[in-house]
């Protein structure tokens, strides 16, 4: 079986996906259009992680991608189901990217994706603003699916985005030395968008519960597997030694995996953790007891028992004969891998 | 004060001033009937958050007059008291949906809970009217057969409505009135207002994110494109307040977009998802958004005005924060059309007190507050007849809740608070 990038076997639709995605946000009012476009314009999109996989998604489940006609601005009701999927990949987008923006205002951050962030550059109320104004349009996308479980199912996922961004605020409870709660603000915050989504896509094909819950077992376990490699890699950085990752986590006072197993291990962390870090000579101490502690590695086996658990969900779909079907199931577990030996 | 705007106007009372609320206009005695009781007024008194009420038979006209024809019942009730049982339900259920378990959280929740839900209830007073006024009985507590189930059901998601709509406008408040315009502060910001600014945008995404899962709830995907529509028009009409040109400032069609957006458009499609929950044509959901619709546009034009005259009828009396905001309202506009050297005023900006004086001048001069006055009234009666477009009803429960909403719309225009 050749192995081909993920990526490429949804480049054409991710494009017709982001075209549309472009035209969605226009406003009439100039700023909010501005703003809103902010990150769907061309450079700036990052990754599509999220489309890439919500697409190989529907294609693994037996949906065939149709001849692709040009992109309709201002379709109301799409009936074609690969379209309406698709759709799905755009409400993820604009709730994500509605979520970056209010973050950054959260935490008065100047840069994102390379650029300066929305709030740097154009105030905090307008990226506010533009977020909610995102959101709304993400709704009327939804609405527009008409299928109330779908709905419910994004719903849920606004609502754990910003509980998992209030979970992440609470600075001063104990709470945050819990790998529990730690594990449960990361699903709120990283794997529910898209355990939700993928699901979503199941629901929208018609499928049973059984499939639809192993599309949502797919996400998840892919989502949490993410956030805790990006979680080493703030403190490895591209290379495997400490110290060499931006270190952003630590200095907001944010405490991740890896520093949660070192306090396991050394109880004495805890008081250093407790301290804070705005005193960058703690941030030295903690990454001395990270480094000596199997911190780093536990982090990466935990990183590594999702990633399978994800590619087991895969496995466990209903066998099919279809070529597409099984190319996409096998991007989708190349995915899994790629997300925990990726360095950046 | 940062929390009032719009429809908390009509609830916020100075301390000094004893009555809340304007009777109607139709103070005629007889006109009204008495049936077998006595008529009841209610004036409602606020003193803090207090309410008080009383009831009282002999102001409007004492004894026991029964008028042959129905058509003539007039029944002077307060449009509040008929929907505040269940008002205070829909209260209850609120605070109950915003309780968070993160204590910041829920420090933030009560207290825009208090200040931007528990002093207004005006647009769910509106909503539950609409409700009753479109033929949906309030159910009998005890007793009720099987029908009355679907009835109850019915009513709880409009409810329901009634909080998804609070809960939006209260996140709508924190995001466009308490974000300052951080940039002007960079270097010199203190921490309590960069705090300040990110509880906020932390609990208006709160209270969005119940309201998204409140109206998932609802299982019907055309209320939910009404209320992501309202969403989109209010990030819409603060942008547009925001950024306006110097040109756009001075286009009464801009500014009466922008007040749609801001004010009319949550009252007015929360008004037609009442209707369409309760399954009623197209036909009788756009009246229901008409209704709600115009009685907004009154009711932000008569406190346009108020910003000018305060409670009295002179002009600068009011706390005139809009023109201090630099924002121009109706009666600026209008005056702008007799007095064209006002442009030259208002293109400089009201930085300068000087302007503002100048300004209050031509507007004294003016038909500035008449003619938004006037407006006011035609959207009032807009609103009016609206309502008397519903297809008939020989309900009790709904004529008094039609008559009711017909009252509000007098009541809005007539307000001077």
């Amino acid at each position: 079986m050749e192995r081909v990038d993920p990526f490429s076997l949804v480049a054409n639709e991710l494009s017709l996906i982001a075209t549309r995605l472009r035209s969605m946000v226009a406003a009439e009012v100039p700023n909010l259009a501005s703003a809103a476009e902010y990150f769907f314009k061309i450079g700036a999109e990052g990754k599509r992680f999220r489309p890439t996989v919500l697409l190989l998604m529907a294609t693994a489940l037996d949906v065939h991608i149709p001849e692709l006609s040009p992109p309709g601005i201002g379709d109301t009701l799409p009936t074609d189901l690969r379209t309406r999927q698709q759709r799905i990949a755009e409400i993820t987008e604009m709730i994500h990217v509605a979520s970056l923006l209010h973050d950054d205002v959260l935490d008065d951050a100047d840069t994102r994706r390379g650029v300066g962030s929305l709030n740097a550059v154009m105030g905090n109320k307008l990226a506010v603003l533009a977020g909610d104004f995102l959101l709304s349009r993400a709704c009327l996308t939804l609405a527009s699916l008409k299928n109330t479980e779908v709905v419910t199912l994004i719903a849920t996922v606004i609502e754990n985005l910003v509980t998992g961004e209030t979970m992440q605020l609470t600075t001063a409870s104990n709470k945050r030395f819990s790998m529990e709660y730690y594990m449960q603000k990361t699903y709120n915050k990283t794997a529910s968008l898209i355990s939700n989504s993928c699901k979503s896509v199941a629901l929208l094909a018609g499928h049973t519960a059984e499939i639809a819950m192993l599309a949502f077992e797919y996400g998840k376990n892919l989502g949490l597997a993410f956030q805790l490699i990006d979680d080493v890699l703030d403190f490895t950085g591209t290379s495997a030694s400490l110290g060499k990752g931006s270190l952003s986590d630590i200095r907001h006072g944010i405490i991740t995996a890896p520093i949660l197993f070192a306090m396991e291990e050394y109880p004495q962390l805890r008081a250093v953790v407790d301290k804070g870090f705005d005193n960058p000579a703690n941030v030295d101490i903690a990454l001395e007891y990270l480094g000596k502690s199997r911190g780093i590695e536990r982090t990466k086996e935990l990183a590594m028992k999702h990633a399978n658990l994800a590619a087991a969900a895969i496995d466990s779909l209903p066998q099919s004969d279809d070529e597409d079907v099984i190319k996409s199931r096998q991007a989708l577990i190349d995915l899994t891998q790629r997300v925990i030996t990726r360095n950046k | 004060m940062l929390f009032c705007r719009g429809f908390s106007r009509i609830c916020t009372t100075p301390r000094k001033s004893l009555f809340g609320f304007v009777l109607s206009r139709r103070a005629d005695p007889s006109l009204f009937l008495l049936s077998n009781q006595y008529v009841y007024s209610t004036i409602k008194v606020r003193s803090g958050r207090e309410t008080l009420s009383w009831s009282f038979p002999s102001l409007l006209g004492l004894g026991r007059q029964i008028h042959q024809s129905s058509s003539l019942i007039e029944e002077q009730l307060d449009p509040f008291s008929l929907v505040s049982d269940e008002l205070s339900l829909v209260a209850n259920r609120l605070r109950a949906m915003v309780i968070a378990e993160v204590p910041k959280l829920a420090s933030a929740a009560e207290y825009f809970f208090r200040l931007g839900v528990e002093g207004k209830r005006f647009r769910p007073t509106v909503l539950l009217l609409m409700a009753t006024a479109l033929n949906v009985h309030i159910p009998e507590p005890v007793g009720g057969g099987v029908g009355d189930t679907v009835a109850t059901e019915l009513r709880t998601r409009q409810q329901s409505i009634a909080e998804i709509t609070e809960m939006i406008h209260v996140a709508s408040l924190l995001h466009d009135d308490v974000l300052d315009d951080a940039d002007t502060r960079r270097g010199i910001g203190s921490l309590n207002a960069v705090m300040g600014n990110k509880l906020a945008v932390l609990a208006g995404d709160f209270l969005l994110s119940r309201a998204c899962v409140a109206l998932a709830a609802l299982k019907n995907t055309e209320v939910v494109s009404l209320v992501a529509t309202v969403v989109e028009n209010l990030v819409m009409g603060e942008t547009m307040q925001m950024t306006t040109s110097s040109e756009q400032r001075c286009s009464m069609d801009y500014y009466i977009q922008k007040t749609y957006y801001k004010t009319a458009s949550l009252i007015s499609n929360s008004c037609k998802a009442i209707a369409l929950l309760a399954g009623r044509t197209a036909e009788v959901a756009m009246l229901a958004f008409e209704y709600g619709k115009n009685l907004g546009l009154a009711f932000q034009l008569i406190d346009d005005v108020l910003d000018f005259t305060g409670t009295s009828a002179s002009l600068g009396k009011g706390s005139l924060s809009d023109i201090q905001q630099g924002i121009v309202t109706a009666p600026i506009l209008f005056a702008m059309e007799e007095f064209p050297q006002l442009h030259a005023i208002v293109y400089q900006g009201f930085d300068n007190p000087e302007n503002i004086e100048i300004a209050l001048e031509y507007l004294g001069k003016s038909h500035g507050i008449q003619r938004t006055r006037e407006l006011a009234m035609k959207h009032a009666n807009l609103a009016a007849a609206a309502i008397d477009s519903l297809p008939e009803s020989n309900d009790e429960n709904v004529i008094r809740s039609r008559r009711a909403l017909v009252d509000l719309t007098q009541r809005v225009i007539t307000r001077n608070k």
